[in-house]
């Protein structure tokens, strides 16, 4: 088996439907979908969408579960000893572990939801920032960034269950946020020891975690204001290892995201308005 | 007056005995085998999830990828206890052909190769893993040697739960007479590989026969 499974190579059943970005870049209804986007919106249980988005959501995790499990185990296979010391890998093993029971959860949970898998497309972002040829590149861009942001989502899910008045999807989320901290101190804790004499190699690290982290803070999903349907969870990142400075920034980088999508939401609309 | 706590130092029930087939040297020496082949499987379990499309057999591979980890990691503490300090001289494989075996269990990696990979694990290294690893449990020095007897029984533990889910999902895949014929040619070809490295110890993984095939009372 070669090692470093390109992202197209991913294995899945008939029922999975795969987004392509430029499908969705190039999608010609966004233009109509732009004239009604508002801008980001908190997922609050006593909206119209709610259970449509908690429900869309909940597959996204789930593919997102997949996803992590695929790409811990790569780390594992893809890296001789030389380049990912026994005990990392140990980890990702591990994590492997955890990923599994993630997708045992959110299939479990999605049924209980009311959703079939492949009801929803998957896009395999995650995957493809563990295809990474640097171990520690692959631990910043997942463990860090987008574990991190299972985080968010997750402590997001579960003040949504809370509110929602279902114990299971509570119960569920805050199970799996236990183990999202351990794999994002995982992240942290390996940055700094494979990169404790090599400064440089540990600020290009964290410029790809920077890139992820803005890619999934896109048109204010993420943040820490009120309308950002997932929240920044400051309490639970600092737990993993992050500091008050690493979450100021990851703040600042929604804004300026939710910002840049606010713009370009007028400009679509007002490109729109100019041609009717 | 008896005083009572005057006692035998071995309780009646406590039948353990002293003697045991190995040395400290050739304990080490199992036991760097044991992790060599602990640490491959993990490895080709954990790059394997990505490549399997069935979604019951990707979640059981991500859960027994991190078994035969922890396997290895017991080993890994126990080769310092066996005044073995350099883990890694130790971490070899028993012999030549017992690499090609492991080269040829890793090898499979298309999506339509789930029989392959799956038969090569639990139809043919875990019960060889097993049977390795009980010859020696029941073999060593029950006294002198316990770390590494619980170590076994843990992994034992282990590998009898994962060979009967493993087992369990390739008879679940082998749904026509085309697909029983792959899976026994894959076994075929696998087990000649392990007959020729003796296995996962080499040639006296489990033992050997007394040339006189004498019976003992």
């Amino acid at each position: 088996m070669k090692k470093h499974l390109p992202e197209a190579e991913l294995a899945r059943d008939t029922r999975f439907r795969r987004n392509k970005i430029e499908d969705q870049i190039f999608d010609p209804r966004n233009a109509l979908m732009g004239t009604r986007n508002l801008g980001p919106a908190a997922m609050n249980y006593d909206r119209p969408a709610a259970t449509e988005r908690s429900r869309s959501l909940m597959h996204g995790i789930f593919v997102g579960e997949i996803q992590a499990l695929e790409g811990a185990g790569r780390t594992c296979f893809d890296f001789d000893e030389t380049e990912a010391p026994f005990a990392l890998k140990l980890d990702m093993a591990r994590q492997c572990w955890d990923e599994s029971r993630h997708c045992e959860i959110s299939v479990k949970l999605s049924d209980h939801m009311g959703t079939d898998i492949g009801e929803y497309g998957e896009s395999t972002f995650l995957y493809a920032a563990a295809c990474n040829t640097d171990p520690v590149m692959r631990l910043c861009g997942v463990n860090r960034a987008l574990e991190g942001l299972a985080i968010d989502v997750f402590s997001s899910m579960k003040t949504f269950g809370e509110s929602s008045g279902d114990p299971i999807l509570t119960f569920c989320e805050d199970w799996m946020l236990a183990d999202e901290v351990t794999h994002v101190k995982m992240g942290s804790d390996w940055l700094r020891r494979l990169t404790a004499d090599d400064p440089e190699r540990r600020e290009r690290a964290l410029d790809f975690q920077r890139t992820v982290d803005k890619v999934f803070s896109l048109g204010g999903f993420r943040g820490e204001q009120e309308e950002n349907p997932i929240q920044i969870t400051r309490k639970f990142r600092s737990l993993a290892g992050f500091s008050v400075e690493e979450c100021d920034e990851l703040a600042e980088t929604a804004k300026q995201a939710m910002e840049e999508a606010r713009a370009m939401i007028e400009m679509a609309q007002a490109a729109t308005a100019a041609a009717s | 007056m008896t005083d009572s706590t005057v006692r035998t130092a071995f309780a009646p029930w406590d039948r353990r005995a002293l003697p045991g087939l190995f040395t400290v040297e050739e304990t080490a020496r199992r036991v760097g085998n044991y992790r060599w082949a602990e640490m491959r499987l993990f490895e080709v379990l954990g790059g394997w999830v990505a490549t399997v499309p069935e979604l019951d057999v990707k979640m059981v591979l991500g859960r027994h990828c991190y078994h035969h980890a922890w396997h290895a990691e017991l080993w890994t503490k126990r080769l310092p206890e066996l005044r073995e300090m350099n883990v890694d001289r130790m971490t070899v494989p028993a012999n030549s052909a017992f690499e090609k075996f492991m080269d040829a269990i890793r090898e499979p990696e298309a999506p339509g190769q789930t029989i392959e990979k799956l038969v090569g694990v639990y139809r043919v290294l875990i019960p060889r893993t097993i049977a390795a690893y009980t010859y020696h449990r029941n073999g060593t020095s029950e006294i002198t040697d316990s770390p590494t007897i619980r170590s076994l029984n843990h992994a034992l533990q282990d590998e009898y739960a994962d060979w009967t889910e493993g087992e369990m999902l390739i008879q679940s895949l082998l749904d026509s007479a085309e697909k029983v014929e792959r899976a026994m040619q894959r076994q075929t070809e696998l087990e000649a590989l392990i007959l020729e490295a003796g296995g996962i110890a080499g040639p006296d993984s489990i033992g050997s026969q007394p040339a006189n095939n004498g019976a003992t009372v």
